[in-house]
């Protein structure tokens, strides 16, 4: 069966890899977003916190990770750790990467919302007698976190594609999967055509997710979308 | 019961505080007037340790609230738990509400109890539910701030901060952010307080509010008090000349609001 140049048994045959390959690129992902973010929210408020050597920390952090290349990281995670005689297999290599890079990431977004809360709401919380621990997770996070919805969707989304570049590592995850398939059989057309729908679809179900979460916080509120 | 001692404080180059002594007593309902930039407020966030001070100290209930005195003459800011728990016992109500928007009105006001005395759930719900009925709003308890008028929302505010149980309620121009209609109604509020005995500290501009219940007025400018009185004395017989200028400007202001000309 024929669906204009792209075989359609023969796409039924890749499948089973192909959908092995996106099963570990979500596995990836999820990883990545849960340990990013904690990274990322640890980050966040070294960075805008009152003691130097963190503020410090959090800077030299961020502008480490964001000035290198993903690419370079994980190399440098595979094969010089490895080389220094710190052994560790890829999936655990493609996590930390991952994570690190996004929580880079994360962490600028999770900053730019915290500090977009208006300053009487820290103080209001204050003159209350909550502690600055107390305030900010009862107080300026679940605000920020509305706030931090809609870049956080973008940053998880190139999270997810970015867990394409573990593929140097031999991660087998969606398109490596699809490459090696490539390899063995040479017809590039039907197998980066499906994995690339695939990759569409995640994406596609992660943006959906997004706007579900956007939307219960509005209708939670009574606030039709403008900003306190 | 408060009690300020040459307080100075500078931001940057600017020195807002320039050697404030100020003396609360229990009961006493203290209304600070004068022109914008005189310092009015930051005396106020001082005293709740929302700002530091640079000079002198403030002691309340005979403790102090910004240094602390050690051995050997010196003085050390004191600790972070103090602040907290001085901070506990004063209530405080901004000139932009602050309410917690992701909150509703009675939330807001459970979330003192709840989270800083760590009061039940119950407990908190029926002390917010009273107090939302004492400023006339208990039939708004489910609603979300931003579908409240500011009269309201500076009402839930002062209900927010009367959840403490504080000893003293700090006013910051409660009134100055809301459209000219909605000032009676929260006047109304902290008018009941102070004739329940509630001691109080409140900087305004709403002169016929501090002649009516203020028990002493105190006029600050440029950073200092010129001048400290009675309402009669302040209002009727004003000693110093800026005293008498502010106020004069203030009620040329006020009729003119009060009789908008038609052109």
């Amino acid at each position: 069966m024929h669906l204009g140049p792209l075989d359609i048994d023969f796409i039924l045959t890749i499948l089973p890899n192909l959908l092995m390959g996106a099963l570990m690129t979500i596995k990836l992902t999820f990883f990545a977003i849960v340990f990013g973010t904690i990274i990322g929210l640890f980050v966040a408020l070294a960075k805008i916190s009152s003691i130097k050597v963190l503020r410090w920390a959090g800077g030299i952090y961020t502008w480490v990770i964001r000035g290198i290349p993903l690419l370079l990281q994980l190399m440098f995670l595979y094969y010089g750790l490895a080389f220094a005689g710190i052994l560790l297999d890829e999936f655990t290599v493609a996590i930390i990467g991952l994570s690190v890079c996004g929580g880079a990431y994360i962490a600028e977004i999770i900053r730019a919302g915290i500090l977009s809360i208006d300053k009487g709401q820290m103080e209001a919380a204050m003159s209350l007698g909550m502690s600055y621990t107390q305030a900010m997770r009862r107080v300026i996070l679940p605000q920020a976190y509305r706030r931090l919805l809609p870049p956080m969707g973008n940053e998880f989304i190139t999270l997810m594609k970015d867990s394409a570049l573990v593929s140097v590592i031999c991660m087998t995850e969606l398109l490596r999967a699809a490459t090696l398939l490539q390899n063995a059989t040479f017809r590039p057309i039907e197998i980066f055509v499906t994995a690339g729908l695939m990759y569409l679809i995640l994406t596609t179900f992660f943006t959906a997710i997004f706007n579900r979460l956007e939307k219960g916080w509005q209708f939670q509120t009574g606030n039709k979308g403008e900003l306190h | 019961m408060i009690k300020a001692q040459d307080v100075n404080k500078t931001f940057g180059q600017l020195q807002v505080l320039k050697g404030v002594s100020l003396d609360i007593q229990l009961g006493e309902v203290v209304v600070i007037i004068g022109p914008s930039g005189s310092g009015k407020s930051t005396l106020l966030r001082c005293i709740n340790h929302l700002e530091s001070i640079d000079i002198g100290n403030i002691f309340f209930d005979g403790q102090s609230v910004a240094f602390q005195e050690i051995p050997g003459g010196n003085r050390i800011p004191v600790k972070r738990k103090d602040i907290y728990n001085l901070r506990r016992q004063i209530g405080m109500v901004f000139q932009r509400f602050n309410l917690f928007p992701h909150m509703t009105a009675l939330s807001n006001v459970m979330e003192g109890p709840l989270t800083v005395l760590g009061v039940t759930k119950g407990e908190a719900r029926r002390l917010a539910e009273s107090l939302l009925a004492k400023v006339g709003l208990a039939n708004k308890a489910n609603s979300y701030p931003s579908q409240l008028s500011g009269g309201q929302q500076q009402r839930v505010a002062i209900a927010r901060a009367l959840a403490m149980n504080p000893k003293v309620m700090l006013f910051d121009e409660p009134t100055s952010a809301l459209d000219p209609e909605l000032v009676g109604e929260v006047l109304n509020v902290i008018k009941d307080l102070a004739s329940e005995g509630m001691t109080m500290l409140v900087v305004t501009h709403e002169m016929g509010f501090a002649r009516e219940v203020a028990d002493r007025v105190v006029f600050m400018d440029e950073g200092m008090i010129i001048e400290t009185g009675t309402p009669e004395q302040i209002f009727s017989s004003p000693k110093h000349p800026r005293t008498r200028e502010f106020l004069s400007n203030v009620i040329r202001n006020y009729d003119n609001h009060s009789f908008p000309q038609v052109v």
